[in-house]
């Protein structure tokens, strides 16, 4: 890999930090946004649920997120601040269908400590001021004039140095704050201020409340007509106004979101942190509080945010778990319970672990996560492209082509299979028991191949052989008529429509029928130059029975034409160059776009956009799918119709905001596919591949696909074995019921096809598993599950005793085979030159695998390399050691054969507190650390002096604002030898908001290419509010900020492709390079994930 | 709302039921079958101008508040009386500094861009400045005054330009701590 990196969204983040509810889009319309770290998505709800609208990347990571509407205003407004400290007021505006932005600016001061209990960003009720608490000891705000606008900022001293919430009060005559904050003594007391904004200062106010639950964290202001605040604690619940204080005991719980159900504030949904919904009740007589109630409702995902939507449906918001839509039922199910989860949202977030498998051994990468905190935790397998999940298969050989076919036209659902083969064609047919069994169609020729079939209009259908077209009724299943063709030409090709039929003939004979009821009509003929070679008449137009163009695909001339029907004039040619005949073509319309697809014989197709009125082809487009010939068919998923190309790599096509996107299938080799959709298994395709047919449903239809493993615990490390096929992970489960905390630890061994559990090894009290590695020693063919496991005593700020345990896998069991006592926690295991290097501490330690006489293995300490604060992370290579440490950055260790030592050979002196690290190759190491960053350095073996060599210099820097877990090498897509992108080295990251990211190691000049294209992007596409790209994207700690360097942002090219075409000629310009050159760049890198 | 009644008559087997009825509603969420449509996300790209309206760029004012609280009382005291003046001013750097005292520290003053050592200087010399206002009781207000050599006797307006003077130099600190 290389110092040019470029850095690329696969999966976008799901964690769901914040939601709200408003008129954003519109005074009538009602909406839900959902912020998920880095973009905010906006959704319409309707009568029949959520509507999603719009994903806005927002350049920063969202701190808070309000929705408000200044007087004078019919819809809201919406308030972003972002960790860095810039904050931005966005209006909808209907009209164009953009977001603008009402107002932005920077909220960071030269002096403060940033606050340790997270950024608090409030906004009066009566919409006077926003309150923002970024650093201890300080109250920032920003005032509104009578206007709506903004005023300039200003600071007020909040006293209050640890403050766990601050809220605006409602009916306040002026804008009032309640804090809740913890004093030096530890305990949790209230206080309210009335901000004077003519003094720029406070007022303290009536409200207070001292000596508080311990817990308490969580201010729930309560608006007119009762007003005053309730506090949420781990065991009471507290309502006070100026003259009311009412308290209930709770069970012990920490509440970690709410949602307010009534606008008078009667009612409030509270979720804890082991995803229980309960119900907050105030009752009271309309002015005063007479007491709360508080009613546990059921369970649903761990809740980070809770929106009531309407009409009993809530928003349950989830960092740990998949984000849900619940109903509260009025009356309990079996389980008691009145949530009702109608609809979830994946969420892959926080990624703690995970590793690149290649489970179907098809030359492509899946990625199988730990994902999930507590409860939630489960295992994900993301994958690229589309997955066929079998139904039913038989053995098959030879088949030609296949056809789905209705029993009568009105009938939603095929009755029939045709099948072809060279020289037969058998009927399959579901029978009552939906069972698939042979049938005749006596008007159809069994004798020979057929070459198309069709339903037809009139309840008959076509079948096209060699000799003839027959029209047959699909009532009585008897032939009504036939056409012959001229004696002599043989037919070679034929494509069909409800009621057109055009078939073409040896000697350049194209022949259009029409279907009339019982009676084929020879409309017109045309001779042409040449042999044709493929045909299509798919109706696009607005009648979808009749189609008023061909497509026609011609030998020796190479070229594919364009006639109209019913004249068969020629509108257009195209020539499509090179000696590759097409083989299918296809006219097809995706989200009311019309194109022509042509697939050429060696794999390559071509995409045409197609003028319906002109008959035009423009904006060619060439992909490479595969290398054998390509068959075109549309089928349908979901209402929604895609195109299957089937050769040797099988790929779906699809569109997704308008733009052509293509998505490898799970299968090798399909000769044939068509849509088979039945009663009994709707929306079913019928497949032929090598020597069988198979009948299956198809995913989702979407880039990546992610399958759930629901573990009910906390999976922390996983590892792949490929010799047992199985998965190991280290995992622990929460006991909330039991009244102390416990948690009890595991090794647990999986199917990697089922992923059962089928082995379990529990850890011992207070033992957690820190590391997992599969791997084999020097010596010895077994390969072996090692296990770095900790004592975490709670009286010990570090581990001083931790574990190695190896294990084995036999009969699907785990056997412990050795064990070693380390003195700390074992935080990295690595397979190391037939050896086990272990990261224990402070301390890099090699182990041998040894035999000990009676014939058993044991692990004997070789050497070590000592001076970390914490070696939390270690790659290797050859000889070479990559140690990410706690907070001491990157540092290269060498293990030096003959003298048997481990030797420091240079470091990063730059204090990053380190989350992962990767080696690139061998003089480039990747880092993320703490503060969202990315960097790498280079080994600088050259350097002149000691010094020099012992310095590891820094050479790429990047502000990802994600927490990276772990990096892998790797990659999502399959590799195809011939494409570009195929050379392109990757590795694969997953980050807490469940981000997976891959970063690619560019050849300098293209990296050089595409930095003066993000350059010119930054022109053209601005950030959401203002924000600035560039600043977003530099690196950022407590010390430094510098631009970011030898890394781009790959989500920034690629939206190169979402451009409006004039935008497009525009960069093309300043760029000095085609439009299309461009395009073709930036979609093959689109094909990195 | 059900709060009241239920208020009224305490139910010994309290359900969930009974509070969630009358969920709030205005019809939406009303059809049986909720859709399910995950592809209709459109990716929002922005290629319009996002830089807001001229006067809507906020900053925030980087005046001190210290100064910022003395220059507003000096404002205020300069409408009222001299005799109100003097004790608005005394009184505000008493309060002042009896808020600052118990916090115990000097608030953490680092500029972005300054390295570590010179971040780590600016902070004994903030420290110290800091001593200077956390200190700043009349009687040490006098002290200072005497310092400077000025008189702490003489007529209420000598003792004002006093601490006029003593506000310029105050300031002037500031600003080379910030600075």
């Amino acid at each position: 890999m290389s110092v040019w990196n470029y850095v690329v969204t696969a999966h976008k983040p799901t964690n769901v930090t914040h939601s709200c509810v408003g008129n954003f889009t519109g005074p009538q319309e009602l909406n839900l946004i959902v912020a998920k770290c880095t973009r905010i998505e906006i959704h319409l709800l309707t009568a029949q649920g959520l509507q999603p609208m719009l994903d806005v990347p927002i350049y920063g990571r969202i701190a808070t997120l309000e929705l408000f509407r200044p007087h004078g205003e019919t819809q809201d407004l919406l308030f972003i601040a972002t960790e860095r400290y810039k904050f931005c007021v966005l209006q909808w505006d209907a009209e164009a269908a953009e977001v603008i932005t009402r107002a932005m600016g920077d909220v960071s001061d030269r002096i403060g400590r940033p606050t340790d209990n997270g950024q608090i960003g409030i906004i009066d009720p009566d919409c006077r001021l926003i309150g923002l608490h970024l650093y201890d000891g300080l109250f920032k705000v920003i005032p509104f004039d009578n206007k709506g606008q903004l005023k300039e900022a200003f600071n007020i001293r909040l006293e209050e140095l640890q403050v766990l919430d601050i809220k605006f009060l409602y009916g306040c005559p002026k804008p009032t704050i309640v804090v809740l904050y913890q004093d030096n003594k530890d305990a949790r007391h209230v206080k309210s201020y009335e901000v004077v904004l003519k003094d720029k200062d406070f007022l303290e106010a009536s409200l207070s409340q001292n000596n508080l639950d311990n817990g308490a964290d969580l201010l729930i202001p309560v608006p007119q007509p009762l007003c005053g605040v309730l506090i949420i604690g781990e065991e009471t619940i507290v309502y006070v106004n100026a003259s009311t204080f009412k308290a209930i005991p709770i069970r012990p719980s920490i509440t970690r979101a709410y949602g307010r159900v009534d606008a008078d504030g009667s009612r409030y949904l509270l979720g804890d942190h082991n995803g229980l919904l309960h119900l907050l009740v105030i009752t009271h007589d309309k002015e005063k509080v007479t007491g709360l109630k508080i009613e546990l409702l059921g369970e649903t995902s761990i809740a980070s945010t809770i929106s009531y939507l309407d009409n009993a449906v809530v928003y349950v918001g989830s960092s740990y778990g998949d984000s849900q839509l619940v109903k509260l039922n009025l009356q309990p199910d079996a389980k008691g319970s009145y949530v009702e989860v109608v609809e979830r949202y994946v969420n892959l977030g926080p990624i703690v672990d995970f590793c690149v498998v290649d489970l179907e051994r098809q030359g492509q990468g899946q990625v199988v996560t730990c994902s999930g905190a507590y409860k939630d935790g489960s295992l994900r397998i993301v994958r690229n492209g589309i997955g066929i999940n079998e139904q039913a298969s038989v053995e098959l050989q030879g088949i030609k082509g296949m056809w789905s076919l209705r029993s009568s036209t009105d009938d939603p659902f095929d009755t029939f299979l045709v099948v072809s083969f060279i020289s037969e064609t058998r009927i399959l047919a579901m029978n009552i028991e939906d069972e698939l069994e042979e049938t005749e169609i006596e008007g159809f020729c069994p004798q020979v191949q057929t070459l198309f079939c069709h339903d037809a209009v009139y309840n008959q259908l076509v079948q096209v052989t060699s000799s003839s077209v027959r029209l047959v009724s699909s009532i009585s299943r008897e032939m009504l008529d036939e056409w012959h063709a001229q004696s002599g030409f043989s037919i070679n090709v034929a494509t069909a429509n409800l009621t057109q039929v055009l078939v073409a003939t040896g000697g350049g004979h194209l022949v259009y029928l029409e279907i009339g009821d019982r009676k084929l009509t020879e409309v017109k003929h045309a001779q042409l130059e040449f042999d044709i070679s493929c045909l299509d008449i798919n109706p696009i137009g607005e009648n979808p029975n009749y189609s008023h163009l061909a497509a026609v695909g011609m030998w020796t001339d190479i070229s594919v034409r364009i006639f109209s029907l019913p004249d068969l004039n020629l509108i257009t040619k195209e020539h499509l160059g090179g000696e590759i005949i097409p083989r299918s073509v296809l006219l097809c319309s995706f989200e009311g776009i019309s194109y022509l697809l042509c697939a050429l014989g060696d794999g390559h197709l071509l995409n045409f956009l197609l003028s319906m009125n002109t008959g035009e082809l423009t904006d060619r487009k060439k992909v490479s799918l595969g290398t054998q010939p390509i068959t075109l068919r549309t089928f349908t998923s979901k209402n929604t119709t895609h195109v299957f190309a089937a050769s040797d790599r099988p790929t779906v096509i699809y569109s997704s905001n308008k733009k052509l996107l293509y998505s490898n299938v799970n299968l090798k080799e399909v000769s044939h596919m068509c849509p088979f959709n039945t009663a009994a298994f709707p929306d079913s395709l019928a497949i032929a591949k090598e020597g069988e047919l198979t009948i299956g449903t198809i995913d989702d239809i979407q880039k990546l696909h992610i399958r759930s493993i629901p573990l009910g615990e906390h999976a922390r490390r996983i590892c792949h074995q490929e010799q047992s096929r199985t998965f190991a992970i280290c995992s622990l489960k929460y006991n909330p019921s039991s009244t102390e905390d416990s948690e009890m630890h595991f090794i647990r061994l999986l199917d990697d096809q089922t992923f059962d559990f089928i082995s379990t090894y529990p850890l011992d009290q207070y033992e957690y598993g820190c590391s997992i590695l599969s791997c084999s020693f020097s010596d010895d063919s077994n390969v072996y599950y090692c296990v770095g496991t900790a004592y975490v005593m709670p009286e010990e700020n570090e581990p001083t005793k931790g574990r190695i345990l190896v294990f084995i896998v036999e009969d699907g069991k785990l056997q412990l085979i050795a064990e070693k006592e380390t003195k700390g926690a074992v935080y990295s295991l690595n397979a190391f030159n037939g050896k086990l290097l272990a990261a224990i501490n402070q301390k890099i330690q090699l182990y041998k695998w040894m035999l000990r006489d009676d014939g058993s293995r044991e692990l004997q300490s070789e050497c070590g390399h000592h001076g970390h604060i914490l070696a939390l992370y270690v790659q290797t290579r050859g000889d070479f050691i990559v140690v990410g440490d706690l907070m001491k950055s990157i540092s290269l260790l060498i293990y030096k054969h003959e003298e048997g030592a481990i030797e420091e050979r240079a470091r990063d002196y730059n204090a990053n507190w380190m989350s992962a690290v990767e080696i690139l190759d061998d003089d480039i190491y990747l880092g993320a650390e703490n503060n969202f960053n990315l960097f790498t350095v280079r080994k600088n073996s050259d350097g002149a002096t000691d010094e020099e060599r012992g310095r590891l210099e820094v050479v790429g820097e990047y502000h990802l604002g994600e927490f990276v877990n772990r990096f892998r090498h790797g990659s999502l897509v399959m590799r195809l030898p011939d494409s570009d992108v195929g050379q392109i080295p990757t590795v694969i990251f997953g980050t807490v908001n469940g981000v997976i990211g891959v970063i690619a190691s560019l050849p300098s000049d293209q990296y050089v290419f595409l930095d003066k294209l993000q350059t010119n992007l930054r022109r053209v596409i601005k950030g959401v509010g203002g924000l600035s790209h560039e600043q977003w994207r530099s690196f950022y700690n407590e010390k430094k900020t510098v631009d970011a360097k030898n890394f781009l942002d790959g989500d920034l090219i690629e939206s190169f492709l979402d451009l409006s075409r004039s935008k497009m000629d525009e960069i093309a310009k300043a760029m000095s390079v085609p439009a299309e050159e461009l395009m073709k760049r930036v979609e093959e890198l689109t094909r990195l994930h | 709302m059900d709060g009241p009644s239920s208020a009224m008559n305490p139910n010994p087997n309290p359900t969930a039921s009974k509070f969630l009825e009358g969920l709030p509603s205005r019809g939406l969420f009303s059809s049986n079958v909720p859709s399910s449509n995950p592809g209709g996300m459109r990716v929002y790209i922005c290629d319009h101008d996002t830089s807001p309206p001229e006067d809507q760029l906020i900053k925030t004012n980087q005046m001190n508040i210290l100064i910022r609280s003395l220059k507003l009382k000096k404002h205020k005291g300069e409408a009222s009386s001299k005799d109100a003046k003097v004790m608005a001013v005394n009184d505000g750097l008493r309060k002042r500094a009896a808020e600052k005292a118990p916090d115990g520290r000097a608030p953490a003053k680092r500029p972005l861009s300054n390295s570590q050592s010179s971040s780590r200087q600016e902070g004994t010399k903030s420290r110290g400045a800091d001593r200077d206002f956390q200190t700043l009781t009349v009687e040490r207000l006098r002290a200072l005054l005497k310092e400077k050599g000025l008189s702490l006797r003489g007529k209420k307006a000598s003792i004002i330009c006093s601490v006029r003077c003593l506000e310029d130099e105050l300031i002037a600190r500031l600003r080379g701590v910030n600075g």
